[in-house]
């Protein structure tokens, strides 16, 4: 990390934002727990300033222990854009086919399993990260589209990650949780990427919520 | 009445927005500490009236800071205040014996209404 990314966001900013991040998972979890009888576990939330050009090497890092991983894209933009990327374990699919089908059996007996694991990750993905990016935006006055869920399936491929969205000169901020249920079976962690263009915005925006505590 | 409390959170903004929501006239005397363990450890050396607590935190987690104290202290008023809104959290930080549990971001009026709670608890308690 050189001089010039990390003079970007100053230590109180990253704080603010890695609370309202805190604040943000807090909520995607406790929706997804709606859906499925289990407590989400999450991790203090970190947040890295990179060059675009590390990111790979970054996740990959991240994804080490994994075996295979499967991994739900949404991208959104608003005021606040980039992409959210949810890592799941190998056979984390199976696993949420299996607790889902627990709570509403009749809806997926004709299916094939691979359809259903397929369904399964795009719906937990678009619910962890719906709620999870929905929330900074609302504490950040923002209002944030997304295109649908894409999945990349039991793959250990980092570099479905990259995008080429992003200038490869340009810098990008990463947010980052893990989480796992508490019955141990499903892990996985959730990152956000937001490009340089939205640094200006949320350096604003913070101070901004960060005012009504002052 | 309330004059010592504890702020358990790991987060040094998360800390300044609480105090930030408490009224500035009533002399309470602010006491904070950045994890689970470092708060039981001053829970013990300060003897708090009123202790507000993070859950997801580094070294020792919410939950085991708060059942330290319970242990400890049975009759510790701990407000549980955290990002963590799932059923079982909260239904768990009731049964490890928190006050009261307070959902993230904090609103002024509603730290204001528990203070008086916690306040009115005391004064029955002694």
């Amino acid at each position: 990390m050189n001089i010039q990314t990390e003079s970007m966001l100053t230590d109180e900013e990253i704080e603010i934002f890695q609370e309202i991040m805190n604040i943000a998972f807090g909520k995607s979890a406790a929706d997804l727990a709606d859906v499925i009888d289990t407590h989400v576990v999450l991790s203090v939330p970190y947040i890295r300033i990179m060059h675009v050009s590390g990111l790979q090497d970054y996740f990959r890092d991240h994804v080490k222990d994994y075996k295979n991983i499967s991994i739900v894209e949404q991208k959104f933009w608003g005021r606040f854009k980039g992409d959210a990327l949810l890592v799941f374990s190998a056979g984390a699919g199976r696993e949420l086919v299996n607790m889902l089908q627990h709570e509403e059996k009749s809806g997926f007996e004709s299916d094939p399993v691979d359809i259903l694991e397929r369904e399964t990750l795009m719906e937990v993905g678009n619910i962890l990260i719906g709620a999870c990016v929905g929330k900074i935006a609302e504490l950040l006055k923002d209002v944030i589209t997304y295109t649908p869920p894409m999945i990349i399936m039991e793959k250990y491929s980092c570099d479905a990650i990259y995008d080429s969205q992003y200038n490869p000169d340009s810098t990008a901020i990463v947010l980052r949780t893990d989480f796992s249920f508490d019955n141990g079976n499903v892990s996985g962690f959730l990152f956000l990427v937001t490009s340089q263009e939205s640094i200006k915005w949320l350096k604003d925006a913070l101070r901004i919520f960060i005012e009504q505590y002052e | 009445m309330i004059k010592k409390i504890l702020i358990v959170d790991d987060s040094p903004i998360a800390r300044k927005m609480l105090k930030s929501c408490m009224p500035d006239d009533q002399g309470y005397e602010f006491h904070e500490a950045g994890d689970g363990k470092d708060g039981f450890e001053k829970y013990k050396d300060i003897k708090p009236d009123v202790t507000f607590m993070d859950l997801t935190m580094p070294v020792m987690n919410g939950y085991e800071s708060l059942e330290e104290i319970i242990k400890y202290d049975r009759n510790a008023l701990i407000i549980v205040v955290t990002a963590d809104v799932q059923i079982k959290a909260i239904k768990r930080c009731m049964e490890l014996g928190a006050y009261m549990v307070l959902k993230k971001p904090l609103k002024r009026d509603e730290i204001l209404s528990t203070l008086l709670k916690a306040q009115n608890t005391l004064q029955k308690a002694h």
